[in-house]
């Protein structure tokens, strides 16, 4: 399987299950918008169908109220016409009384069956109201010839009251009009006569016309024949008949020709009507006795036109979650590719910072004990970095029986530090394969260093130079911590701290030595063990150390327990440093003392103090008497004294040493310093016979070291070195 | 080192407790020089608990002798152990001064 098919399977899944979420958040959403649209449109679909069929029998009521009143009157007028027929000249008086008493009665005739009266071949007095008054007009006209009308002869026909077709009013001010009437029979139960009531249908116009059950819901009244005696489009109104307006459709449908058929056949119902891709919902419902059918039409968009608006901000706002949904989605997929990319570098960078801190391990020894057919020399190291790399470094080898080692800490950690630690370690090597002098080994660094330090990274940097033959320790510290030196006692090297490699070029680096006698040890360590911190942000600190190198051991052993101790004080804080430790054991090669003992003073006075001790050491190891010791202590404070005082220009410091060569019949000290040639032999001796008033203050101390020692040389070197040699047998 | 310096009459008794060598005389020429700006009478200077003496010490012995001279006074030094009159010795300080036990 390559990489790249188990790359798309991961990102697969992820981008499925982005998918799949997006797909179940749609159908939730969506299912439940359908559900409530559905379910709210069933209810508006109901309240609309109650609206309408209530206001369509409202108003039906209302029309028949109108009917029956004028039913009525015409009714009660029934009698009275009848028995009029027997006064004829009376007849008017019928009609009159009907307009008068009833105001929905706006004109009445009582039109006579042709040649009733032989007088009269027609005869037709018609009351009409105008205005408050009534007036008498007839309507046996030639050219009007009532007998051939609807309303005369379709009572005749039936015997029972008829409501004309709706009809136009001509002379009487273009009104709507419909007209009642009833035959009349006179006593003998003939048919003589035919009693009208006209009836204005303006109200009825007004009334329908009126019924809103929606803003835009609108009613029509049809006529018995169909034809339009209500309606919003004016022009329809009593010019055309429902089936003359169906056929002119420009979209006939079965649904529009069954709603004609069933309005005209006065049924009652609804039905929805599609035209021209609206739906509109018809009720409809007959006026009895007239014959006429009243209908509400509501435009579909009216029900539903609230829950759509809603629907569509629902919507909206669906949309919009989704688009966010797909958007976190995305964005997560997108961060879930980054981590993985991230991931997948970052374990290729991890992979590769391990061959990069192998390869840095197999720079310096590793292997333990490094000389094993030594046996002057017991070493072990160890290197602990806090990252996968280390910023530390020590590195040691043999060349012409002398150790050569170093000890350095990097400033910073990981990778840019380790980068560092190579090419500090490579210029170590390079510049310590002809020089054993660890000052200028150091310099030579130093200038490399900070010649391009472009990143300000320095390092903190010991370097010595052990002469395995006699135990002579050279050495020079670059800002590095004073490594810890085991004779009899342990105590810190003294280190002068000069500056750490890097940072400023042409620093001069001053040089110490000492001398290792048999059995000596010296530990080196960077600070990520004083400083290793626990997790109250202790610090381990040197005493520690000190304790655990009290108990002599083996060099590998006195790592593992400085480790170990370490570990235990630490505990569970993170190792915050790299922790570099390098121990050397160093065994004189006739396994005895070296005979030789080392001092280095600074050339300050209080320095001095360090002589006494020295010399006790010394006479402790001769057993010599006290006062010799207190006479040689003298003589080699005096000889200190006066280079400390005299050999380097006052405010700058150098180095005071002074070698104690130990032999079994006397002692030979050698005092050597770089300062300014000074001869102190060749001073005259102190007159010490002279008076108080004579004596001068100086002079007195060389002449003491001439006194105490058996013999004193001076010499200066060809390095430029004063050197004091003094001998005392003993 | 220890200086302690204590009058009685007009005789001063400085004891010197310690080794009074380079590093030491700054301090002790600081403590004596009251004594030395007033170097009349008897100056004692007490050695018994002294235990070492370089040619800082030493000079500081003749500076207060030399003051003490020209004063008209007196220096005596008390008890210096063997060690101490060898230096003395060596250094014909033993002439300089006048030598008690």
């Amino acid at each position: 399987m390559k990489l790249k098919d188990v790359d798309r399977k991961a990102l697969l899944r992820p981008a499925l299950a982005g998918a799949a979420l997006v797909i179940v958040a749609v159908l939730t959403l969506e299912g439940t918008s359908i559900l409530q649209y559905v379910f709210s449109q069933k209810g508006l679909k109901e309240e609309a169908s109650l609206r309408a069929e209530s206001q369509l029998e409202a108003t039906r009521n209302q029309i028949m109220d109108v009917i029956d009143q004028a039913e009525a009157a015409v009714r009660n007028s029934i009698w009275l016409a009848s028995w009029c027929m027997e006064v004829p000249d009376s007849l008017h008086r019928v009609a009159e009384r009907l307009v008068e008493d009833n105001p929905v009665i706006i004109g009445s005739t009582v039109a006579l069956v042709p040649g009733y009266f032989k007088k009269f071949p027609l005869y037709a007095p018609y009351a009409l109201r105008d205005g408050d008054s009534i007036v008498l007009k007839s309507l046996a006209g030639e050219e009007y010839d009532y007998p051939s009308r609807e309303w005369f002869v379709k009572p005749l026909e039936t015997g029972a009251g008829y409501w004309s077709e709706p009809y136009i009013d001509e002379g009487g001010g273009e009104i709507l009009m419909t007209t009642y009437s009833v035959p009349i029979r006179d006593k003998k139960g003939n048919v003589a006569a035919v009693l009208t009531a006209d009836l204005s249908l303006d109200w009825l116009t007004e009334l329908v016309g009126n019924v809103k059950v929606y803003p835009n819901a609108f009613s029509v009244m049809l006529s018995r024949t169909g034809r339009f005696m209500v309606c919003p489009a004016e022009t329809l109104v009593m010019h055309r008949t429902i089936n003359e307006f169906v056929v002119g459709l420009d979209e006939r449908s079965k649904e529009i020709d069954s709603l004609a058929k069933a309005m005209l056949s006065g049924k009652e119902g609804n039905m929805p009507i599609k035209y021209k891709g609206a739906t509109s919902y018809i009720y409809f419902s007959p006026v009895e006795r007239t014959g006429w059918s009243m209908s509400i039409v509501i435009p579909d968009a009216e029900i539903f036109g609230g829950v759509r608006r809603i629907g569509l901000w629902v919507k909206l706002f669906q949309i919009l979650g989704i688009l966010m949904i797909v958007l976190i989605i995305r964005s997560v997929f997108i961060s879930s590719l980054k981590y993985r990319a991230m991931n997948a570098s970052r374990e290729k960078m991890e992979s590769e910072l391990q061959i990069a801190s192998a390869i840095q391990m197999a720079m310096i020894p590793k292997i333990f004990p490094p000389f094993p057919e030594r046996k002057d020399l017991d070493m072990a190291a160890t290197i602990v970095p806090a990252k996968e790399v280390s910023g530390d470094l020590y590195d040691f080898y043999i060349r012409e029986e002398k150790l050569i080692f170093c000890i350095g800490d990097v400033s910073g950690k990981g990778v840019p530090a380790s980068l560092v630690m190579a090419v500090t370690r490579s210029l170590f090597r390079s510049f310590s394969a002809h020089d054993f002098g660890p000052a200028h080994i150091v310099q030579t660094m130093n200038e490399s260093m900070s010649a391009d330090n472009a990143n300000n990274m320095f390092v903190t940097f010991f370097c010595g130079v052990l002469d395995l033959k006699n135990g002579h320790l050279k050495y020079c510290n670059a800002g590095h911590n004073a490594p810890f030196i085991l004779t009899d006692k342990i105590a810190e090297l003294p280190v002068k701290s000069n500056i750490p490699l890097g940072v400023i070029p042409g620093f001069k680096f001053q040089e110490q030595e000492v001398d290792m006698v048999s059995d000596d040890a010296i530990f080196l360590y960077t600070d990520g063990l004083n400083e290793a911190e626990n997790i109250n942000h202790e610090l381990f600190g040197t005493d520690r150390v000190k304790a655990v190198l009290h108990t002599r051991r083996g060099s590998m052993e006195h790592l593992n327990a400085v480790d170990e101790a370490v570990r235990e004080f630490v505990g569970d804080a993170p190792q915050s440093d790299d922790l570099t430790m390098l121990f050397i054991h160093y065994t004189a090669p006739d396994g005895k003392s070296s005979g030789k003992r080392s001092l280095v003073l600074d050339n300050v006075i209080a320095e001095i103090s360090k002589l006494a001790p020295f010399v006790e050491s010394i006479a402790d190891e001769k057993g010599l008497d006290p006062s010799l010791a207190m006479s040689l202590n003298l003589a080699l404070e005096e000889a200190a004294t006066n280079v400390i005082m005299y050999a380097y220009p006052e405010g700058t410091n150098g180095p005071v040493c002074l070698d104690a060569v130990i032999g079994e019949n006397s002692l030979e000290f050698i005092l050597s310093d770089k300062g300014k040639p000074f001869d102190p032999t060749a001073k005259p001796d102190a007159d010490i016979t002279l008076g108080v008033e004579e004596r001068g203050i100086g002079g007195l101390g060389i002449f003491m070291v001439k006194n105490i020692m058996d013999s004193v040389t001076y010499e200066r070197s060809e390095d430029g070195k004063n050197i004091l040699t003094m001998i005392k047998k003993i | 080192m220890e200086v302690n310096i204590t009058t009685k009459g007009d005789s001063k008794v400085v004891k010197l407790i310690g080794r009074l060598d380079t590093v030491a005389s700054p301090d002790v020429t600081k403590a004596l020089e009251p004594i030395i700006e007033d170097a009349t009478g008897t100056i004692i200077l007490d050695c018994s608990e002294m235990t070492y003496i370089s040619s800082s010490g030493l000079r500081i012995f003749l500076t207060l002798r030399k003051a003490s001279m020209a004063k008209g006074g007196k220096v005596i030094v008390r008890s210096i152990n063997n060690d101490i009159r060898t230096v003395f010795m060596m250094t014909g300080f033993l002439n300089l001064f006048t030598i008690e036990d």
